[in-house]
């Protein structure tokens, strides 16, 4: 890959001009689709990912090609709600085509590491023997895919209306060298595009809400221990950042259907505390 | 192929239903008349990362997306020989030239080797090749040719057949399909400007406007009537339901300033609907419940196949009546109708 990494410590600007704790655009819309209980669609720089989710429901016989979800057994009766994700990752969404069936290794721990996440944060238990239906669909990747189908699939689950405990929101953390470059002073970088995901040790970090409690940490690539501190710091960070931007996302869209009275409001706007 | 899951509906609401379709003017559960699609939102260029890309969203929420890419490939010693062949014969472009279009089709929840998605897929890409004037434009020189990859998302859940959401997608798709200038000539190496506003479309727009890609669109037959993008419920009680491609003839010159187009069959399919699988109605006369069958039991086996009962339903058998077919396939073409109407209501999607 290309990436001419040096160039970072002359202006302190990455490829891409942002500086090192500056996250790409992030668009979010919810319920994009009307035939489904629940839906979203998120940008997180030139990363698009859209999510439709169906459900809770009683699982049905034809659920039996969802692939991911938690117990496979049919008859079991279980009591708690199985999350069950497929992730589509679409032909056309990298620079070159490539065809992935859904047996697909990297797609199928993307879905086991988005259906634990959100299983843990989803209160599954009150909505026992039935199946929560979470499908991704990956339009165009540019970097932090996991982060970004995280975040959509948690806004999608709001939009469903699905009780849970707080958002899990996800971004990535980078160092600005290479595993093998024993630079002391490495910047730790935040929210990965795909060149510098190529190139620099990178990790995925959800977290829950606002908090500091982590939800899901992945990290792919070798990093040096001492620099790790630094990244999952400042992916904590991020986080909270788009903790911000999404639930503004949902509470704009939450005014917008009161006020055209798409649902039923208890009380006027005015009384309403809605920040 | 049963082309939907089953839908659960009683014999008595299918042959509610049933009755209500075959008469005239038939009586659609959505208010439609029997002409009349869904009322639907497009856009086209939603993704900047592909060639060309269309999002179609209908007005009972189910949506799709398509995504075109496309690739220079070298075309072989012999397959080239047959692409100058089909352009003779102005594309009949079966074998040859039809592994220039790949298409694949994702369902949600439904296995991606699934029968279903496998013939909707061959239902969708056999009309664009079989349309005959793509596979010319993919050609670059004698030596390399474009291959154009169309990847067909449907976001969401499978709500109605989905084949005339998917067609029309693609043809949108097709529409907005740009390919880099060629700058080189003749035979050697394709060398391509790198200026994306220079770009060309596949299918011309303008002066040079050319055929568009074929739309496939849906027809049942009930009773008497003929009815036009069927819902799922509507599909459960069709007689005959047909897959009919539409393709766009070019005009002769003398013909070029007159309105309107004409349009040609590419196509047809025979789509088997799920109203076979459905139960029979028991009519009273043998339902035991209403006191009959004490006479019945005495007269020997009973008839397997029960007699019609006006009101009762009963699934259709057998295939379907050529006339009933010419039908389908004359209404669809003619001037002024469905297939017109559609391919009108496309051309007005800003193609950006």
């Amino acid at each position: 890959m290309p990436l001419d990494t040096s160039a970072y410590s002359l202006a302190l600007l990455r490829v891409d001009g942002r500086r090192w704790n500056e996250l790409r655009r992030i668009h979010a819309q919810i319920r994009t689709q009307a035939a489904a209980d629940g839906s979203s669609y998120l940008e997180m720089g030139h990363t698009k990912v859209m999510c439709v989710v169906t459900g809770p429901s009683e699982p049905g016989p034809k659920r039996g090609g969802m692939t991911g979800g938690v117990g496979g057994g049919g008859g079991e009766r279980s009591s708690t709600a199985d999350v069950s994700v497929s992730v589509v990752i679409a032909g056309f969404s990298s620079v070159d085509r490539k065809r992935r069936g859904r047996g697909d290794k990297r797609t199928l721990e993307l879905q086991s590491t988005i259906s634990s996440a959100l299983a843990a944060s989803l209160h599954t238990h009150l909505h026992p023997n039935s199946t929560i239906a979470i499908s991704l669909h990956v339009l165009s990747q540019d970097g932090s895919l996991l982060a970004a189908l995280i975040n959509a699939a948690t806004l999608a689950c709001i939009d469903a209306g699905i009780p849970m405990t707080d958002y899990v929101v996800a971004c990535t953390a980078g160092s600005t060298s290479t595993y093998a470059a024993n630079d002391e002073g490495a910047d730790p970088l935040l929210d990965m595009n795909h060149q510098e995901e190529q190139e620099l040790p990178s990790l995925t970090v959800a977290t829950l809400g606002s908090s500091d409690r982590v939800a899901v940490l992945v990290c792919e690539s070798r990093v040096q221990v001492s620099r790790l501190e630094g990244m999952l710091a400042v992916g904590v960070d991020g986080c909270k950042q788009v903790r911000e931007i999404l639930d503004r996302v949902v509470r704009e869209k939450g005014r917008r259907m009161i006020q055209e009275g798409t649902i039923e409001k208890g009380m006027s706007l005015d009384d309403m505390d809605i920040d | 192929m049963a082309s939907t899951q089953h839908v659960l509906l009683s014999p008595a609401e299918l042959a509610y239903l049933h009755s209500s379709l075959s008469q005239t003017p038939p009586i659609r559960p959505d208010g439609r008349t029997a002409t009349q699609f869904r009322p639907l939102v497009a856009e086209t260029g939603i993704l900047p990362g592909t060639n060309g890309s269309a999002r179609i969203c209908f007005a009972d929420g189910t949506e799709a997306i398509v995504g075109v890419k496309a690739e220079v490939e070298a075309t072989g010693r012999q397959e080239e020989e047959g692409d100058e062949e089909g352009e003779g014969g102005s594309g009949n472009g079966n074998g040859n030239g039809s592994d220039w279009v790949e298409m694949s089709v994702e369902i949600p929840g439904v296995r991606d080797d699934d029968s279903g998605t496998a013939f909707l897929a061959a239902m969708l890409s056999e009309a664009v090749v079989a349309d005959g004037g793509l596979v010319g434009r993919l050609r670059i020189n004698g030596r390399f040719h474009w291959k154009l990859y169309l990847d067909i998302l449907l976001i969401s859940p499978p709500l109605s057949y989905p084949l005339p959401l998917l067609s029309l997608t693609t043809h949108l798709a097709l529409l907005a399909t740009r390919l880099p200038r060629l700058k080189s000539e003749g035979d050697e190496d394709p060398f391509f400007d790198d200026d994306w506003a220079a770009a060309t479309y596949l299918y011309p727009r303008g002066e040079k406007r050319t055929r568009r890609p074929p739309v496939t669109l849906l027809v049942m037959a009930v009773g008497k009537n003929i009815i036009f993008d069927p819902s799922k419920e509507e599909l459960a009680v069709a007689d005959v339901t047909l897959a009919v491609s539409v393709g766009e003839e070019s005009k002769p010159d003398s013909e070029k300033q007159k309105r309107g187009r004409r349009l040609k069959l590419v196509a047809v399919r025979t789509v088997d609907p799920p109203s076979r699988l459905t139960p029979p109605g028991v009519p009273n006369a043998v339902n035991a419940a209403y006191g009959a069958g004490g006479r019945q039991k005495q007269t020997g086996p009973r008839p397997v196949e029960p007699e019609a009962v006006e009101g009762v339903w009963r699934a259709p058998r057998g295939g379907a009546k050529p006339v009933v077919m010419a039908a389908l396939v004359q209404k669809t073409l003619e001037a002024g109708g469905v297939a017109d109407e559609v391919l009108d209501a496309l051309d007005g999607v800003d193609l950006g």
